[in-house]
């Protein structure tokens, strides 16, 4: 027993010896810092694959790489264990992990909703043919989101709330985006949570969007460790840089951004001509951030204040 | 009185450190034991044991029992004929090494994922294999001398089967079975994080999304709790069936 | 020779792989036919992603199997040769053992993310209790009579261990170690699979959510064929070992 557990420490020594957390960064002798960010693959990330393309973040001396996850629920632990140096995550998800004290830092905007009703890049929508018409009917009946707990979960419940239903009976079933068009077909769910390209993609062969949940809001944010922050402040104002570079110009070049689409996603052609772009603000609207934290709290997801001047400086 | 002091010694002194160690390293991952324990009732309060974990195990005792009955009775057939036993053999080595995990995708396929069915077909299939290939060893290894004494016993092929064969082989089966429930926790537990909504092991998901790492450690030591207490059962029935065989083995040690 | 049999097995499965979507029995698009799944398999093989996620999920499950061999082994040895250590520690095993590893998935997650190291924790978690309960069964298996006998001859505590409680053990050490080989394997792919660690096991999490039905079979397929070279390996070593007992003796 005694050497196993010599083994067993030794091999968990090695273990977290490897992980190290935090850190993790490597610098080249040229000075360019090498980093990994955690994406989702959806349309909501294109300016940093176009950001990459033109070089902005090269101008920066970074050489980015990309892995991508499920939401943004998987990819703050990434960052947080230093897996990844930089992620993108949902606005809820933020902010619940900044008010259950996870050392986070949001460093750029992520993006926003086009807030043109029924033309915005998210929606709930059901089977053509259902009988769930609006946010009330989705009372007792089981929603797909991409992740629990996170910002589809908060604003669909929201809008549940709003049309006077009981939000506490909806049942919400995680499941990666690009599987929800499979389970609402099938019947598998009621309803689920979309966004851009699935959104067009289940549009065009007939389902009916019902619920707008995520108008008005700031959906997403980039953000790296405070350890990884206070470790390599010019890599983290190089990023910061590059990436609002690369927001603004994803925004005045919108055919650029849907171009780019093709070199993560595998889209039809008409469906990247037709999907909704979101909008992709360099500056973060502090005040609908506010809001959605209002929300949160409203919901009982978030029942303690994080620390916003910490978590978004 | 010794016994149950060298029984309790271990756990209380490794109980113990995780105490202290986890009081005093204020790591947001390992938060202190104390923490934990203060929040295990409000976290599995009635409603979530209603909800979630009765579910759960229900679904694991549906898919345990389909995968006993049917392992046992699928085994003794195969077990007994070399013919079919050869033929059967290379396709239930490959379903025996299939990760079970693997055909939740392809089970979510034809079921879906939320339901009842497909976890319970998942628990199935993922316990069938040991049992069944336990089963066929069992019989397999029936001494071919006792075999053959029965025969010439003129034992009738009802007594055989009951008495020589199924009593002959019933301590692999309860391997199988063993092997088999520790399969069927995982798989309770991994079927309900695809396409996770209710039960245990979605619970627990939920704990991880919402970055609630005290109830995440309370959902960890329930899951730990739930399968001492299912291999403590294990144990009671084993023993209960296997009185003769444990009993045999006890007379050679003596004697 | 004996060979026709088990191939007459396959072909028959095979063969109902193919047939029974073809007559549509079961919808080709959840069960393509097997000529389908094989031809989606040459497609995979010839490209080096596959061979990168092959080798990432066969290196995830040696390491992590060779670490819960020689600590399940030698752990095993040395608590069950002293009584002692039997009953301090029986109590603890007890409990820790039917702790089933995926409890921990949410744990490594918060911890290593989808880095190699989540499923190198519960790949060894899972494999060493296989391995040290084996030990332990066998050699609580020892003949009390053998043991006796090689203690009266005044066998050192070595010796005894080498000649009487390692080959009663062995068998027991053989079974831990095919045990563990599968779990350990299930555990890799499961890590892969849900936690998304580079593998085989991702691919598949990724080929069936792009709706890619024939490659995700191709996939599994693959899977259960490692586990078999798996499986048939240890169990040839075994034989070579184990010439001797009745389950073997009979189909020699």
């Amino acid at each position: 027993m005694v050497r196993a557990k010599i083994a067993l420490v030794a091999a968990f020594a090695l273990l977290t010896a490897a992980c190290g957390g935090g850190g993790g960064a490597e610098t080249t002798s040229d000075g360019t810092t090498k980093v990994t960010i955690g994406l989702i693959p959806i349309v909501d990330v294109a300016p940093v694959y176009l950001g990459i393309k033109k070089g902005f973040f090269a101008a920066e001396k970074l050489e980015i790489t990309v892995q991508t996850a499920q939401g943004g629920a998987a990819i703050i632990p990434g960052v947080v264990s230093g897996q990844y140096q930089f992620g993108f995550s949902n606005t809820a998800s933020l902010l619940l992990a900044g008010s259950q004290g996870l050392p986070l830092r949001v460093v750029a905007p992520g993006n926003s909703s086009t807030n043109e009703p029924g033309k915005d890049f998210g929606a709930v929508v059901v089977k053509k043919g259902s009988p769930i018409k609006s946010a009330k009917d989705l009372a007792g009946k089981r929603v797909a989101v991409n992740t629990l707990k996170n910002i589809n979960t908060l604003t669909v419940s929201n809008a549940v709330r709003e049309a006077g239903a009981d939000p506490k009976s909806v049942t919400f079933v995680e499941l990666p985006f690009p599987q929800i068009p499979e389970a609402i077909a099938k019947g598998d769910v009621d309803a689920g949570q979309l966004v851009e390209p699935f959104l067009t993609i289940v549009k065009e062969r007939g389902d009916v969007p019902i619920v707008d949940n995520v108008t008005g809001l700031v959906v997403a944010l980039y953000f790296t460790s405070e350890q990884f922050a206070a470790q390599n402040p010019k890599a983290v104002t190089g990023f910061t840089t590059a990436m609002k570079k690369s927001l603004d110009y994803a925004n005045s070049h919108p055919e650029e951004a849907r171009a780019v689409l093709s070199d993560y996603l595998k889209l039809e052609p008409a469906v990247q001509q037709k999907l909704v772009l979101p909008k992709w603000p360099s500056e973060i609207d502090r005040p609908a951030v506010q809001k959605l934290l209002d929300m949160a709290k409203t919901d009982g997801l978030i029942t303690k204040d994080p620390d916003l001047a910490k978590l978004i400086p | 009185m010794r016994r149950v002091l060298l029984a309790v010694a271990l756990p209380a002194v490794l109980i113990a450190v995780w105490w202290v160690v986890s009081a005093l390293a204020g790591s947001f991952f390992w938060p202190p034991l104390s923490t934990v324990l203060a929040v295990f009732p409000e976290t599995w309060n009635a409603d979530r044991i209603v909800g979630d974990v009765l579910p759960s195990l229900a679904r694991l005792a549906i898919g345990y029992l389909i995968a006993l009955v049917g392992g046992v009775v699928l085994g003794v057939a195969i077990g007994s004929f070399r013919t079919l036993r050869a033929m059967a053999e290379p396709v239930l080595e490959f379903f025996r090494a299939l990760p079970p995990p693997v055909l939740i995708p392809v089970i979510a396929l034809f079921a879906g994922y939320t339901g009842w069915t497909s976890k319970i077909v998942t628990i199935a299939l993922g316990c069938l294999w040991p049992i069944l290939l336990n089963t066929v060893d069992g019989v397999r290894s029936v001494d071919e001398v006792l075999r053959d004494t029965a025969r010439s016993y003129r034992l009738g092929p009802v007594d055989r089967f009951l008495h020589v064969v199924l009593r002959g082989a019933s301590p692999r089966i309860v391997t199988g079975a063993r092997q088999a429930l520790s399969i069927g926790v995982i798989l309770m537990v991994i079927s309900e994080l695809f396409g996770a909504n209710r039960g245990l092991g979605a619970t627990i998901v939920q704990f991880q999304r919402g970055f609630e790492v005290p109830e995440m450690w309370t959902g960890i030591i329930l899951l730990g709790l739930l399968g001492v207490v299912l291999s403590v059962l294990f144990r009671l029935v084993e023993n209960w069936t296997l009185a003769w065989y444990h009993g045999q083995r006890q007379a050679e040690r003596k004697g | 020779m004996r060979l026709w049999k088990p191939l007459a097995g396959i072909a028959i499965v095979a063969a109902a792989a193919e047939i029974v979507p073809r007559a549509g029995l079961v919808d080709a698009r959840f069960l393509p036919p097997f000529t389908t799944m094989v031809r989606a398999l040459g497609r995979q093989v010839v490209e080096g992603d596959f061979w990168l996620a092959l080798g990432q999920t066969l290196g995830g499950w040696a390491l992590g199997l060779a670490i819960a061999m020689i600590a399940g082994v030698l752990a095993g040895v040395l608590i069950g040769s002293v009584p002692f250590l039997r009953a301090v520690t029986a109590s603890t095993i007890e409990f820790l053992r039917p702790i089933p590893s995926v409890a921990l998935i949410p744990l490594v997650v918060l911890i290593y993310g989808s880095r190699i190291q989540s499923a190198l924790v519960l790949v060894v978690y899972a494999a060493f209790w296989q391995v040290l309960v084996q030990v332990l069964y066998g050699v609580a298996d020892v003949d009390p009579v053998v043991r006796d006998t090689a203690r009266s001859f005044r066998f050192s505590r070595w010796g005894i261990v080498r000649t009487v409680v390692w080959p009663t053990a062995l068998p027991y050490v053989m079974t831990g170690f095919r045990l563990a080989a599968a779990v350990a394997l299930i555990l890799e792919i499961t890590a892969e699979l849900i936690v998304g660690v580079p593998g085989l096991g991702r691919a598949i999490g990724v080929a069936q959510s792009s709706g890619a039905v024939p490659d995700t079979y191709a996939l599994v397929l693959v899977v259960g064929l490692i586990g078999v070279v798996v499986n048939v390996g240890a169990r040839a070593v075994e034989r070579r070992t184990l010439r001797w007992h009745t389950s073997i003796r009979s189909e020699a």
